[in-house]
C-alpha cells in the first residue's frame, strides 16, 4: 500500500524512531504489574513539532522517560537516527514537569550549566547564554535566583537551560502545566515561536488537547493503559503562523480539537472503567 | 508650574526606608535584651526581700565584682579560651566524620536502612551517659572530653546530612545526567550545594549539643575550662562565681549562634531560595 511504503521512507529519515516498544513494571505499591506500553511505534521528523495527550496514567511520562534514556524498555527499541538510546544523552534535552532548575544558581548560570558540563569555553558559553536570555526574553534578570521570579519566568529559565546545550532533540513532559491560564497561552506562544526559529525536534507530552493541537504539527493520541498509539492527527496550519489570536478564530484548529477530543474523551472513559474494576478488584 | 521632581521624591523614600529600617535595628537589640533586665531586676528584688545567705544566693552586682576579679586574674579568660578550644577541636572532628557518614547514608538507602537503627539507639544513649565509660577507659584527661563532644555533635551532623542529602529532587540529578553530568559532576553541582542548607543546620544544632556536654565533661574531668569553673567554685563555696559561670556560658553561646552559626545558616538558606524572607 502506498501509505505503507511512505512509512517506511519516513521511519528511515526520522530523528526519533520507536519500534514495537512494550513496557511494564511492578506497582511498588499494589506488587501487581502494571502494564505501561503495548507495542508503541513513532516515527518523528527532523524539526518536527510531536505532542502527545491522552488520559493520565497512560503511559506518556514512561515513553518520554525511555527515549530520554533514564528506563531501559522490557522489549523493543528507540532509536535517535538509527542508533538505539541506552541512557541519556546531550542529543536529548528534557523538560521536566516538576521544576528542573536549581535553586542556589542564579538565571544565567542555571542556563550555562549544560554548556559548563560540555566545557564550553567561557567565552562562548557567555555568548550562547546571552542569545537564550534574549530568546526567552529574560533580559535584565540574569542574576535573580529562582525564587526571586514568577512562576512563568522560572519555566523559561527551563526552557533556556535545555535549549542552551543545543540538543536535536526536546523532550517535554507537561511542563506548563502548573503555570496559571494567561502565562500558559504566552508561554505557549513562545514556545512555538523558539521551536519554529531554532528548528529543533520536539516530543510534547500535555494533557491538555488544545495545547496539544496550538503546538503540534502532528497530534498523537495514546489509549488508556496499556499505552497505545491511537491515532495521529495533523494540524494543518503552518507553525510558524500560529498565534492564540489567529488559532482560537481558526475553524481548521477547531476541527483538529474536535478530533483529538473525540479520540481523547473515548479513552477518558475506558481509564476510568479500567479504573473502578481495579478498584472493585481490590 | 514646577514639574514633579520623581529623583527627588524618591530619594526622600529611600531616605525614610533606610531611618525606618535602623529604627527597627535598634529596636530589634531593646526587644532582646528587655527580657534580661526584667530578670535581673527580678533578681534583684528577690534578694532584696528574702536576704539569703551569701552561700546561697548573692545580688547581680556581686556577680559583677566576681567577672572583673576573675578577669583581673586571668582565671576567666584562659578557662573560657579553654572551653572554646576543646570545642573547636571536637567540632572539626566532628565535621570530617559526621559529613562524610551522613553522605554515605543519604546516598545509600540501603546503608540507611541497616544503620538507622542503631544510631537511634546510641543518640538515645547520651554522651553524658557515656561519662562514667570513658573516665574507666581514658582517665580524667583531654580525651575523655574531646570523646564526649564528638559523640553528642556526631548526631545532627549525621542526619542533618543525610536528610539533606535525600531531599535533593531527583529531577535535579536527571537534569544534570541528560545534559551529560558524571557521577562526581552531579555530586558537586547538585548534591553538595543542595544539600548545604541541611547540612548547614545539623552543624548548628550539633554544636549547641556539644557546647553543653563539655560542659558536663568539665565538671567531671577538671582540668580548667568554663564547666570547671563552676564546678570548683560550687566546691569553694564562692556562688558569685558559679552563678557568674553560668552567665557566661549562656551569653558566649548566644554570641556563637547569633554571630556566627545564624548568620551563615540565614545567608546559605536564602541564597539557597529555601527560605523566603
Amino acid at each position: 500500500m502506498a501509505a505503507e511504503r511512505a512509512g517506511a521512507s519516513a521511519t528511515a529519515s526520522a530523528t526519533l524512531t520507536v519500534d514495537h516498544l512494550s513496557h511494564w513494571f511492578i506497582d511498588q505499591q499494589s506488587g501487581s504489574t502494571v502494564h505501561a506500553l503495548d507495542d508503541i511505534n513513532l516515527a518523528i521528523q527532523p524539526g518536527e513539532f510531536v505532542t502527545v495527550v491522552g488520559p493520565s496514567g497512560c503511559g506518556k511520562t514512561t515513553l518520554l522517560k525511555i527515549l530520554a534514556g533514564f528506563i531501559k524498555p522490557n522489549s523493543g527499541e528507540a532509536k535517535v537516527k538509527g542508533k538505539a538510546i541506552t541512557k541519556p544523552g546531550p542529543d536529548r534535552g528534557v523538560v521536566f514537569q516538576e521544576l528542573a532548575i536549581l535553586p542556589w544558581r542564579n538565571v544565567y548560570r542555571n542556563i550555562s550549566h549544560g554548556l559548563e558540563i560540555q566545557k564550553v569555553p567561557k567565552a562562548d558559553r557567555d555568548r550562547r547564554v546571552a542569545e537564550l536570555i534574549e530568546l526567552v526574553g529574560l533580559s535584565g534578570f540574569e542574576k535573580h535566583h529562582p525564587h526571586q521570579l514568577s512562576g512563568g519566568m522560572r519555566q523559561r529559565v527551563a526552557v533556556a537551560r535545555t535549549w542552551a546545550s543545543n540538543p536535536e532533540i526536546i523532550l517535554m513532559d507537561e511542563p506548563f502545566a502548573a503555570v496559571d491560564a494567561m502565562t500558559r497561552q504566552t508561554l505557549q506562544e513562545e514556545l512555538n515561536r523558539i521551536s519554529v526559529e531554532t528548528g529543533k525536534t520536539v516530543f510534547f507530552i500535555t494533557h491538555s488537547v488544545e495545547e496539544a493541537v496550538f503546538l503540534g504539527d502532528r497530534v498523537i493520541a495514546m489509549s488508556a493503559r496499556p499505552g497505545r498509539v491511537k491515532e495521529a492527527v495533523v494540524v494543518p496550519i503552518p507553525r510558524a503562523e500560529r498565534t492564540w489570536q489567529s488559532m482560537s478564530t481558526d475553524p481548521a484548529m477547531a476541527q483538529c480539537v474536535d478530533e483529538v477530543l473525540g479520540l481523547v474523551r473515548g479513552e477518558h472513559e475506558a481509564s476510568l472503567v479500567a479504573e473502578g474494576s481495579a478498584l472493585e478488584e481490590s | 508650574m514646577e514639574s514633579l521632581d520623581l529623583g527627588r521624591l524618591t530619594e526622600n523614600m529611600l531616605a525614610q526606608h533606610r531611618r525606618s529600617e535602623r529604627n527597627e535595628k535598634i529596636f530589634g537589640i531593646f526587644r532582646a535584651l528587655g527580657p534580661f533586665v526584667g530578670l535581673i531586676a527580678l533578681w534583684w528584688g528577690v534578694h532584696a526581700i528574702f536576704d539569703p545567705s551569701p552561700t546561697k544566693l548573692v545580688a547581680p552586682d556581686k556577680v559583677v565584682d566576681a567577672f572583673f576579679e576573675s578577669v583581673g586574674e586571668g582565671v576567666l579568660p584562659a578557662y573560657i579560651l579553654q572551653s572554646l578550644q576543646r570545642l573547636g577541636f571536637g567540632v572539626i572532628i566532628g565535621v570530617v566524620v559526621g559529613i562524610p557518614v551522613g553522605w554515605l547514608l543519604g546516598l545509600d538507602k540501603e546503608i540507611a536502612k541497616a544503620a538507622e537503627p542503631t544510631l537511634r539507639f546510641f543518640n538515645a544513649v547520651s554522651g553524658i551517659a557515656w561519662l562514667p565509660l570513658l573516665v574507666t577507659w581514658f582517665g580524667f584527661t583531654e580525651r575523655t572530653i574531646s570523646s564526649i563532644i564528638i559523640y553528642t555533635m556526631i548526631f545532627p551532623v549525621v542526619f542533618n546530612t543525610m536528610v539533606g542529602v535525600r531531599t535533593v529532587p531527583p529531577v535535579l540529578r536527571d537534569a544534570a545526567r541528560s545534559m551529560g553530568a558524571s557521577w562526581p559532576r552531579i555530586i558537586k553541582d547538585v548534591y553538595v550545594p543542595g544539600s548545604f542548607p541541611s547540612v548547614m543546620t545539623g552543624l548548628r544544632l550539633g554544636i549547641g549539643f556539644g557546647w553543653r556536654a563539655l560542659i558536663a565533661g568539665e565538671f567531671v574531668v577538671g582540668g580548667g575550662g568554663l564547666g570547671f569553673f563552676i564546678f570548683d567554685a560550687r566546691t569553694a563555696g564562692v556562688i558569685e562565681r558559679v552563678m557568674l559561670g553560668m552567665i557566661v556560658l549562656g551569653v558566649l553561646w548566644l554570641m556563637i549562634d547569633r554571630l556566627i552559626l545564624r548568620p551563615v545558616e540565614e545567608y546559605t538558606a536564602t541564597k539557597w531560595g529555601m527560605v523566603r524572607q
